[in-house]
């Protein structure tokens, strides 16, 4: 029954349905079977739908459900687009979502507002689902402002305190500016190309538009623009970090596994367009490496594990940046996959941890918790090992993958590998200084830690553990989608640079067991001098990019719309009321009630009158 | 006769309504009720009536002698484009009234009369294509709706509604002058008088005095719309005015201007328009933008309201000047969602007031706890009016901006921006009412919920539009025909657009 | 048209159909004597005025009947030299006399309670209606000057009235005393300019004057003018209006606003709106420039006035500053010898005027019924509620102002849309301009009474509007209602009144 591509946005749609109309009047057990139920039956029709394409008995799967909208030479179906890329995707999606949805059922339990959670969270799926099988460019916008909503509203979720409204709305903006210039892009796109079906005005464009083209570097540039808003890579990042004030299986699913790589697919998708603006794609390429770099010095200074593990997501990101930007498509895209399993397991372990020492989010007054929290610890140690791309872990495959994409690139191949490289030092560093921090050494708060645990809420740690170790071994389906994007083939480079990548993320592990693991090495030295001090502040603002938003953005708009509270331009439409009463004191003057004036006046008047008579 | 029957009901609705309060208080709502609900009867049928590819021009016409010695004729008729307008008009005239139906506690009867006489002026408005009826009605309108605000408006609201008639009658001086000047030239040009829309069509102005006509029409339709720098009026009209009354001025009465822009304006006067359209494109993008940021430092709700309203007219101004099908869509789109997702908003606004006794935001917060229901429903329509995807307000504001777009990109370009500072302003309004802690000082433990009948006016509207958002079709299709005829029948624009 | 006056015998006596023809003026007079011998036999003021109004509307139905056989074919015809008998002044008595019964009626109220000599004022008012209705049949400088003053001296009468005791008897005796002297320097201004196109033509008829380019008869067409100016209280001789206005009692007032200066301005009318006269760039630069200041001015000086007569007062200004836009359309139009719209413009003139004397007597009427000789509701702030209180008089004061304003569905609407398009047939884009900015001040003003009307009522405070109507304003009631009937039916049905107005226009 699941053979239509319908079916898999309309399960979510429909628990979304159900739980808003409810109106939170369902009891827990049923928001629960509804909410997660609906995920679980989603993936079940992933999985139907995409076992033609895995197996290679079909390249693509469309369906069209009705036309949108139709003026004129514009019209856009509502259809549905499915092939090796959105398959990866939408499995990702249903099956990382599914395993985070039954992870919530536990984890929210306490929630007075529990059907809310769940209702934005289905609607949530259903709008990334949307986004990822469009087969259109508007279609996919729609899916890409819905998931910016439901991030909005579940970052925002707990709304009592004015903090989480504020990073809510900081993430909805940001990632607005990004959607604004994506529409812009729509524009040109169709204005130019007449079409806004990808795959049709793929082909235009590459029929139209010659290699480098304004045209085509315009349209990729804009299209970043969106891409870079969702992706939280420079300069829009700044939000993923605040976004962590939502719940954490939120952050595990929106901002880590699903929406934030919205445009490492987005960009995948359209990465003809890309091919066709090389320097755009080189832009992208350093992009992803400033951002890898930049969110790998702040991840080693923050204290909130959230925040790390935020920060971690950026640059991972960055990771699938700079793959697609020296054109590894599929490479990225099997990053985008491993990654989504390794940090959705890291949140949730997370997540577990948070809520077992009563919502405490400072690793530094964590410590030596492995023997009380053993589930959160493993998952720990198995997220970090493939988050730093421990040898053979799922993280290792794909990361590598894309370093030696980088290194064979032409130009500045050396730098952008070298670039990575040092970026996966950095991980390796930040992640494992996370654990020996939190699960090793003595315990600093006193109080006492049971681990939160139960089905629901270790099954998914389970399974996503063995996801980030073997997940590795899966091939993703992508060589029909980007046969014609000439992918890199077996990777042919010295011993000595597989040893060098291989060696890297251990290295970074090794200094920061020294550092907190061992203590043989001390932060506080380090810390002495002023310059680290100045640099550990200026990292752990993440770059002072707030700052200088909001000295460059926010403070000044503010500042426009307080001065001119009351609208000039009524006050200059008052113009004429002061005029015309002003004439009205002067001539009440004239009507002063005495005879002798009035016969003045009068004979005044005839004068002025002959004269004037006189004159013409 | 099927189209006078509309204007007809509701007239004799009007006067039935006040009398019957001589007989109990609570007979003028139903009154009023069941005479706007039994407009939809003709409007469906007129539906049906529609035939996309027929030749006519009109669905139906009305026309008999009035005052042959100036060629006067009283005229209606309607095309794809007025019976979506009238429709909207209906379906706002029964959510206004809904909105009054507790809120209007004294002199019900002249309330609800003025009311349904609004309804006429504006169904006069959109239908009639003779220019003296137009303009006829388009005066009689505002003295009604003066009425609704002078009478049962808040602490300012003999300001309000002064500063309402004086902008709006000013204006509409300068309109009447235009179209005699036109009228006039028509005589000159074919020997006879009339007031006909085909026959003026058929004038030829050319020249410096045909800006200056253009300017009169425009400035009279700019101020309704309105445009940045007419539009002061809007936000003291709108603040004082009780709730229906905002609900039918954001509604109805200000799309009353862009139709008379896509009516009239453009089709009489091409070249001079084409010309001025890089003007009007400025005009509408700083509505766009000036609006939002002054929207955002307002902490009187209804205000802030007012001015997003301008702000969201902006696209249905951008959206006609680009004057190609597209575009025209896209305003016409706008208008009709704009005019349920303001009439929400608007009457949210109310509902805080009615409750809350304030319009102040600063006094507000937190009041998701308090009343859900409400906050969802706030919720849904300030997403609508950020222009999420779905939703029939971001069909018609990506309707615009793509039409624009082929025209002056950096028009389309700015003007984007607008939905930057719209989900700016949107998402605060929430924050500042709905979430965030509850305000110390005001006690809002008494603040009830939305009760059923709130909830299923508002449940109208949000199926709108999610109807809009899904299947804009629906509707486009209606105006498809005639804003084709119209775009299309003048190649003033194109020509003009070579030489931009 | 004025050359078959070359064809009409001016008969040298008075025969029996001339007698026929001057039957209004005749029943005014007979009104006059009359009620004179009633008053000397017993005074009783119903009988007064049941004598005046029946004579009032007896000379109205002669002036009826006149038109209609004029529409019949009937040639228009002179009574000697001094009168003429043509569609326009049947048109004007017509109108005239049913006027001055509606006032006849109106002052019956209003003095009802006044415990003094109250029959004298139907005299004077029989007495101001021959005068006008003389001046808007004159065919001659003579009758000009008989008509105006009969109808000013019956007026300072009338202004003078003593209703008020106390330092209000001083009011409309002030009042009274600043007219008397103005008008008097205005009449000598008028007769000075007769005489001298006297001297430049060598004939006092009028009807078709024969320029002269000599400065002398420029010099008399303007000095005529500014009388006329004068009592039509057009800028820059009108500060006399607004303190005549105040002082003088209600139904003296509404008799001046009206009829006063419906007489005048048709006779000017007729002597200005004559081609060879209206081309001359003298009398139009001098006209186009009193338009304009009246129409600025008299808008100005109402916009914050809060006594009702003194703004009605100013607002009659800028009307008759309206009313001369038109008659300047005529000249513009004829000076570019576009016959048909000349004739409009003097049609549109023509219903500006009839319509504003409707208007504002139907305006002063509701005030009267408000008000009574011992208490006038004078202020603004006294119409607060009226709509609430007595609904239906407060619709119709509302159908008057709103008239007033040139709002649509009362006639006020179709005579400016009139003016403006006369106007804009004769490109007068510097007077349009003077006539939109002056309506838009204009509307604040009248809109302020609307609002006054609209406000809750406030219990404390005595208000005229509280008063009950007595038996003895059923009469008024009667008008008011004929007047509002008449200027809705005109805002929505213009057509037949165009007609009427057309003949008129066409046939003098």
């Amino acid at each position: 029954m699941f053979e239509s591509l319908g079916w898999l946005p309309t399960f979510p749609l429909l628990g979304f349905l159900t739980l808003f109309l409810s109106g939170g009047g369902l009891p827990k057990k049923l928001v629960a079977v509804i909410g997660a139920g609906s995920i679980g039956l989603a993936f079940c029709a992933a999985v139907v739908v995409s076992l033609p394409i895995i197996n290679g008995d079909a390249q693509v799967i469309i369906h069209d459900v009705y036309t949108w909208m139709a003026v004129g030479s514009f019209d856009v179906a509502f259809g549905l687009y499915l092939d090796g890329l959105s398959v990866v995707m939408i499995l990702v999606i249903t099956g990382v979502g599914f395993l985070i949805h039954l992870y919530s059922t536990g984890f929210m339990i306490d929630d007075p507002s529990y059907s809310r959670f769940f209702a934005i969270m289905n609607l949530f799926v259903a709008a990334m689902l949307v986004l990822v099988l469009a087969d259109n460019l508007l279609l996919l916008y729609l899916g890409w402002e819905g998931v910016g909503l439901c991030s909005y509203l579940l970052i925002g979720f707990w709304y009592q305190d004015p903090a989480n409204g504020y990073a809510a709305r900081k993430a909805f903006v940001t990632t607005r500016v990004g959607d604004t210039s994506m529409a812009i892009g729509l524009f040109l796109i169709f204005s130019q190309l007449g079409s806004l079906d990808i795959q049709e005005s793929m082909d235009l464009a590459q029929g139209e538009w010659a290699i480098g083209s304004g045209y085509a570097v315009a349209a990729a540039l804009l299209l970043l623009g969106g891409a870079v808003g969702k992706s939280a890579q420079l300069p829009l990042q700044t939000w993923l970090p605040d976004a962590m004030a939502g719940p954490t299986p939120i952050s595990a699913l929106i901002h880590a596994a699903t929406m934030v790589t919205a445009g490492v697919y987005l960009i995948a998708r359209t990465h003809a367009l890309f091919e066709l603006a090389p320097n755009v794609q080189l832009l992208v390429a350093l992009i992803g490496l400033a951002t890898l770099l930049i969110a790998g010095f702040t991840a080693m200074t923050q204290h909130d594990i959230k925040r790390i593990l935020a920060y971690s997501t950026i640059s991972q990101i960055g990771y699938m940046f700079l793959g697609l930007g020296v054109g590894a498509w599929s490479a990225s895209v099997f990053h985008l996959m491993t990654h989504a399993f390794f940090k959705a397991l890291l949140f949730l372990a997370a997540g577990t941890v948070i809520l077992s020492l009563h919502h405490e989010h400072d690793i530094f007054k964590m410590g030596g918790k492995w023997s009380q929290l053993p589930l959160a610890f493993a998952s720990f140690l198995i997220g970090s090992l493939a988050l730093a791309a421990f040898p053979f872990t799922s993280g290792y495959f794909s990361k590598d993958e894309i370093l030696l994409a980088a290194l064979e690139f032409e130009h500045y191949g050396f730098w952008l590998w070298l670039g990575g490289v040092t970026g996966a030092f950095f991980t390796g560093i930040y992640s494992f200084r996370l654990v020996f921090v939190v699960f090793f050494g003595e315990s600093v708060d006193h109080h006492e830690a049971r681990e939160v645990t139960g089905f629901s809420m270790a099954a998914p740690l389970l399974v996503l553990m063995v996801l980030a170790i073997a997940g590795g071994l899966i091939h993703v389906p992508t060589d029909s989608v980007f046969s014609a994007a000439g992918e890199h083939g077996e990777h042919t480079v010295s011993a000595l640079i597989h040893a060098i990548m291989i060696a890297v993320p251990l290295f970074g592990i090794g200094i920061s067991y020294l550092f907190y693991g061992s203590r043989t090495l001390s932060v506080s030295r380090l810390m002495a001098s002023d310059l680290a001090q100045w640099l550990h502040r200026f990292w752990f603002t993440g770059w002072g990019f707030d700052g200088l938003y909001r000295r460059l953005f926010i403070t000044p708009y503010l500042w426009l719309a307080a001065i001119n509270r009351n609208d000039f331009v009524d006050g200059a439409a008052g113009l004429l009321v002061a005029l015309s009463e002003a004439g009205n004191t002067l001539l009440v003057r004239s009507q002063s009630g005495s005879l002798r004036w009035y016969i003045l006046s009068v004979v005044f008047g005839t004068v002025l009158l002959l004269t004037l008579g006189g004159v013409l | 006769m099927i189209l006078l029957w509309i204007l007809l009901i509701l007239f004799f609705g009007g006067l039935l309504a006040w009398l019957s309060e001589w007989f109990d208080s609570r007979l003028p709502r139903w009154i009023a009720l069941l005479s706007v609900a039994a407009t939809l009867i003709p409007l469906v049928l007129l539906y049906l009536g529609y035939d996309a590819d027929s030749e006519s021009k009109w669905i139906v016409e009305f026309s008999r002698s009035w005052i042959p010695s100036l060629g006067i004729k009283f005229t209606f008729a309607v095309d794809g484009l007025s019976l979506l307008l009238v429709g909207l008009t209906s379906f706002l005239g029964l959510i206004s009234i809904g909105a009054a139906w507790e809120e209007m506690r004294e002199r019900v009867g002249f309330f609800y009369f003025n009311l349904l006489w609004t309804l006429v002026g504006v169904v006069g408005v959109f239908t009639a294509i003779d220019l003296f009826l137009f303009f006829f009605f388009w005066e009689v309108m505002l003295i009604p709706m003066y009425f609704i605000i002078a009478i049962w408006g808040h602490e300012n609201k003999r300001y309000a509604a002064t500063k309402f008639f004086l902008y709006t009658q000013f204006t509409g001086m300068l309109l009447l002058v235009s179209l005699l000047c036109l009228v006039y030239f028509f005589k000159i040009q074919h020997g006879y008088l009339s007031f006909a829309y085909e026959d003026l069509l058929r004038t030829e102005v050319g020249g410096a005095l045909e800006i200056w006509l253009m300017l009169g029409f425009f400035i009279a339709f700019a101020t309704k719309l309105p445009s940045v720098p007419f539009h002061s009026w809007l936000p003291d009209a709108h603040s004082q005015a009780p709730t229906a009354g905002s609900v039918l001025l954001a509604g109805v009465l200000l799309k009353t201007g862009a139709y008379g822009l896509i009516r009239f304006t453009l089709p009489f006067f091409p070249e001079a328009s084409a010309q001025f359209a890089p003007v009007a494109l400025t005009l509408a993008v700083i509505s766009i933008l000036y609006c939002a940021k002054v929207a955002l430092a307002q902490s009187d709700i209804k205000r802030l309201i007012a001015y997003t309203s301008v702000s969201h007219m902006g696209f249905v101004l951008l959206g006609i000047y680009a004057w190609n099908l597209i575009g025209l869509q896209g305003a016409v789109m706008t208008m009709l969602a704009h005019g349920l997702s303001a009439a929400a908003l608007f009457s949210l606004a109310g509902g805080l007031q009615g409750r809350l006794h304030t319009r102040d935001m600063r006094l507000m917060g937190g009041f998701w706890a308090l009343a859900p229901r409400m906050a969802i429903v706030a919720l849904f329509f300030s997403v609508a009016a950020l222009g999420m995807p779905g939703l029939g307000n971001f069909v018609g504001e990506f309707l615009s901006l793509l039409g624009v777009f082929s025209v002056s990109i950096w028009a389309a370009a700015l003007a984007a921006l607008g939905m930057i500072v719209a989900s700016v302003y949107s998402l605060w309004v929430m924050q500042a009412v709905f979430q965030g802690a509850q305000h110390s000082g005001a006690d809002h433990s008494l603040l009830p919920d939305l009760d059923n009948r709130e909830l299923f006016i508002y449940a109208l509207m949000m199926i709108g539009l999610v109807v809009m958002g899904l299947f804009p079709n629906a509707f486009l299709d209606l105006s498809s025909g005639v804003l084709e005829r119209l775009s299309s029948a003048s190649d003033a624009f194109a020509a003009v657009g070579e030489r931009r | 048209m004025e050359k078959e006056f070359a064809t009409v015998p001016i008969t040298p006596a008075v025969d029996l159909d001339s007698l026929l023809l001057l039957l209004p003026h005749e029943l005014m007079g007979l009104a006059i004597i009359v009620g004179m011998l009633a008053v000397a036999i017993g005074r009783n003021h119903f009988v007064s005025t049941v004598i005046s109004t029946t004579s009032m509307l007896a000379a109205g139905i002669a002036g009826t009947m006149q038109f209609y056989e004029l529409t019949m074919g009937a040639a228009p015809s002179m009574v000697t030299a001094l009168f003429v008998l043509d569609a326009l002044s049947a048109l004007f008595i017509a109108l005239l006399a049913f006027s001055a019964m509606g006032v006849a009626i109106m002052s019956f109220a209003y003095f009802h309670k006044l415990e003094d000599a109250r029959d004298e004022f139907q005299l004077l008012l029989s007495l101001a209606t021959l005068g006008a209705i003389t001046l808007v049949s004159s065919a001659h400088f003579i009758t000009v000057v008989i008509g105006l003053e009969m109808l000013s001296m019956a007026l300072y009468g009338m202004i003078a009235y003593p209703i008020h005791s106390g330092a209000w008897a001083a009011k409309s005796l002030e009042s009274a005393i600043k007219y008397l002297v103005l008008s008097a320097v205005a009449s000598a201004t008028m007769l000075f300019g007769m005489a001298l196109i006297y001297a430049a033509t060598g004939s006092l008829g009028f009807l078709d004057i024969s320029v002269s380019t000599g400065s002398l008869f420029y010099l008399g067409l303007l000095m005529l003018f500014v009388g006329a100016a004068f009592k039509l209280s057009l800028a820059p001789f009108h500060l006399w209006t607004p303190d005549v206005y105040q002082g003088g009692p209600l139904p003296a007032v509404a008799f001046l606003a009206t009829l006063g200066k419906v007489a005048v301005a048709v006779f000017a009318i007729r002597l200005f709106s004559q081609p060879q006269i209206v081309q001359l760039p003298v009398v139009t630069s001098v006209i186009a420039f009193v338009a304009v200041a009246s129409i600025l001015v008299g808008n100005l000086l109402a916009l914050r006035q809060t006594n009702l007569k003194r703004l009605l007062a100013y607002s009659s200004i800028a009307h008759m500053g309206y009313l001369l836009v038109a008659v300047l359309s005529v000249s513009a139009a004829t000076a570019f010898s576009e016959v048909e719209d000349s004739a409009f413009a003097l049609e549109s003139a023509l219903f500006y005027l009839l319509v504003y004397s409707l208007l504002s007597l139907g305006a002063f009427g509701c005030a009267l019924l408000v008000s009574s000789s011992e208490d006038e509701a004078a202020g603004v702030g006294d119409y607060r509620g009226l709509f609430w209180r007595s609904p239906w008089l407060a619709s119709v004061l509302l159908v008057m102002v709103l008239g007033l304003a040139g709002i649509p569905l009362t006639a006020g609407f179709i005579a400016k849309f009139q003016v403006f398009f006369a106007a804009v047939g004769d490109s007068q884009w510097g007077l349009l301009a003077a006539m939109v900015l002056g309506s838009a001040i204009g509307l604040f003003y009248y809109l302020r009474i609307v609002y006054q009307m609209l406000m809750p009522v406030l219990d404390t405070e005595e208000s005229f509007a509280l008063r009950e109507i007595g038996i003895e304003s059923l009469g008024v009631l009667g008008v008011l209602a004929v007047l509002t009937a008449v200027v809705l039916w005109a805002g929505v049905y213009p057509e037949p009144l165009f007609a009427l107005i057309a003949f008129a226009a066409s046939n003098f």
